[in-house]
């Protein structure tokens, strides 16, 4: 949770900045306040539930929609009143928004052809695309013909071809299934990541926040909870919802106490001989290398999570090192520090 | 159940061709004609090479409904476009002052429109009649085509306006040609609604050979005054019906194709 070295990136290479950008409709505020820079060729995960203003803010990036206030630099330039058109960014929209009327080869061209660019070279730049995402083949199809991954790539190929400033993704795997989530991970941050353009990717997904993006923002309600990296947000979360949302199974909370809450993660829980919480087994479920408990303390119910191959004797007790100790104002959320949770 | 319905669509138009085609005597008394006078070319003959004969009537319909079409469709679609993009309050207004103007009925209208052509000298103008039926027809045209424009994805037009294409490019490039089912049903309609308006052409239109189909079915006379010509009045309904027969036919299949498939996972 060191935002220095970041800021420091940034300066020197000239990413994306957003300077406290907020968006209101009427009453609502879709967006409050927004500060964060991303540096040339780091790719920022714009997580949260739905609802939370990670969409809202990538269409403000990409001039989709006005910015009630606050402003948007991209390479030192500010942008924050520049049309869409003219920002060159490149979006992968979650439906991919394929022209249906199109082949591939005219999704592809139909851009190119408007900015002006001419035909050798519009047919040059298509075809080294093209085999890039291995779609040469497929190039006289229409999106209707082609699979979830096809239309994907496809998608890809066209936002490539834009020769972006700023590259954005919206919750681009969230139609395809698992396995072929996982298999497109690495292509994409191999395709997209480590050029020049920022990367700014939305998921509401944390598994693939963490697998594409060097750090993550945490949004919740229009507000930037926690910004840092997979590894920050997870070992020192910024608060109660930080904590609850990062994680699989989610973190145990303990009824509050004397004004401070302790949070537990199911994955730091152990089995310990004496000198533990006593516990009762509820439930039990097989995650292939893992079991998750679920146990009845006289501190309310913990979920625990334990190595598969280990057998439960009597008279469980449960027990975790102080470090593992995540302590929240019961209040407001926010985590407290060691010295405060002790005082 | 489908027979029958096809039955009940059908019947009365076989009627028609049935009616054009025989004669006087075989239509009052089936039973009573000889064989020979039964089947009779006769009405359709009487039609062409009366003065003016009956493809001058279609081809002065034609000319008007295309004209009304053209404009309606040209009118329509940046209205719709706009209608869509609205939010909050006047886009319901909006729809709700086309949608009483869609059902207002047509004939209160029309003497008042007859004033409006003699004080702008539009009698007797065949194109002018393209102005009344155009602005009868866009509130309904209009609000087909925003339905139309509601289901096209919007992140369609969003990833357009990200390639650096601009309103006109956007319309003519990717909405437009996702639209043309719709447009193509909406023309139609249109068409047809000019095709067959009968008080304003009546009205508006005395020289003959300026007559669109309707009025000029009308006038269609009988051997004598007391004759009602049966046979004339369905060979001209039959030939009227054939371009928009042709018409449909024609469009159907664009109407049907269903072009915006795949354009987000379905």
């Amino acid at each position: 949770m060191n935002p220095l070295p970041t800021m420091d990136a940034a300066q020197e290479r000239p990413g994306l900045r957003l300077d406290a950008v907020s968006r209101r409709l009427g009453e609502r505020c879709l967006l409050d306040a927004l500060s964060l820079s991303v540096g040339a060729g780091e790719c920022l995960a714009l997580l949260g539930p739905s609802g939370c203003g990670k969409t809202t803010t990538l269409r403000l990036l990409a001039g989709l929609d006005p910015v009630s206030s606050g402003r948007i630099l991209l390479g030192g330039q500010d942008i924050t009143d520049q049309p869409g058109g003219q920002r060159q960014v490149a979006m992968v929209f979650q439906s991919y928004a394929l022209y249906p009327h199109l082949s591939v080869h005219g999704n592809l061209s139909l851009g190119l052809r408007i900015r002006g660019v001419p035909l050798r070279e519009r047919e040059q730049r298509i075809a080294s695309v093209l085999e890039l995402l291995q779609l040469s083949d497929l190039q006289q199809r229409r999106p209707a013909q082609l699979s979830g991954g096809q239309r994907q790539r496809v998608a890809l190929a066209r936002a490539l071809l834009r020769q972006p400033r700023l590259v954005l993704l919206d919750e681009p795997m969230s139609n395809l299934d698992a396995q072929l989530r996982e298999e497109l991970r690495p292509e994409l941050r191999r395709l997209l990541c480590g050029g020049e353009p920022p990367v700014i990717y939305v998921t509401h997904d944390q598994q693939e926040a963490m697998g594409m993006a060097d750090r993550i923002a945490l949004l919740r309600d229009g507000r930037l909870q926690q910004l840092g990296t997979a590894r920050e947000l997870y070992a020192k979360p910024a608060n109660r919802f930080v904590a609850g949302f990062l994680g699989r199974p989610a973190i145990n909370l303990l009824p509050p106490e004397g004004g401070r809450q302790l949070g537990l993660r199911p994955e730091h829980l152990r089995l310990v001989n004496e000198g533990g919480l006593p516990a009762r087994l509820q439930r039990r479920e097989w995650w292939g290398s893992q079991q998750l408990l679920w146990l009845e303390t006289p501190r309310g119910e913990l979920r625990m999570l334990l190595g598969a191959q280990i057998e439960l004797g009597e008279g469980l007790q449960v027990g975790w090192n102080l470090d593992d100790e995540l302590w929240f104002d019961a209040a407001g959320g926010e985590r407290l520090d060691a010295v405060q949770a002790d005082g | 159940m489908r027979a029958l319905l096809l039955a009940w669509t059908l019947a009365p138009l076989v009627w028609q061709l049935y009616s054009s085609l025989v004669t006087p005597e075989a239509l009052v008394d089936p039973g009573a004609v000889a064989p020979g006078a039964f089947w009779t070319l006769e009405n359709y003959r009487q039609l062409l090479q009366a003065d003016p004969p009956i493809w001058r009537y279609l081809l002065n319909s034609t000319i008007v409904g295309a004209g009304t079409t053209a404009l309606t469709l040209t009118l329509a679609v940046p209205c719709a476009y706009a209608l869509q993009r609205l939010r909050g309050g006047l886009r319901w207004l909006a729809t709700l002052a086309l949608l009483a103007a869609a059902i207002f009925p047509t004939v209160l209208l029309f003497l008042a429109l007859l004033q409006l052509a003699r004080a702008l000298g539009f009698g007797n103008q065949l194109l002018a009649l393209c102005l009344p039926y155009t602005g009868l027809s866009l509130p309904l045209a209009v609000l087909l085509l925003r339905a139309a424009f509601a289901d096209l994805p919007p992140e369609l037009e969003d990833a357009a306006r990200l390639e650096g294409l601009n309103l006109m490019a956007r319309l003519r490039h990717v909405l437009l040609p996702l639209l043309a089912p719709a447009m193509g049903s909406t023309a139609i309609l249109v068409f047809l609604g000019s095709w067959n308006e009968y008080p304003i052409a009546l009205t508006w239109i005395s020289r003959p050979e300026l007559l669109t189909l309707p009025p000029a079915i009308a006038r269609i006379a009988g051997s004598s005054l007391f004759t009602v010509p049966y046979g004339a009045f369905a060979a001209a309904t039959v030939l009227g019906s054939l371009p928009l027969l042709l018409l449909v036919l024609l469009f159907q299949r664009a109407i049907v194709s269903g072009l915006t498939q795949g354009a987000i996972k379905g």
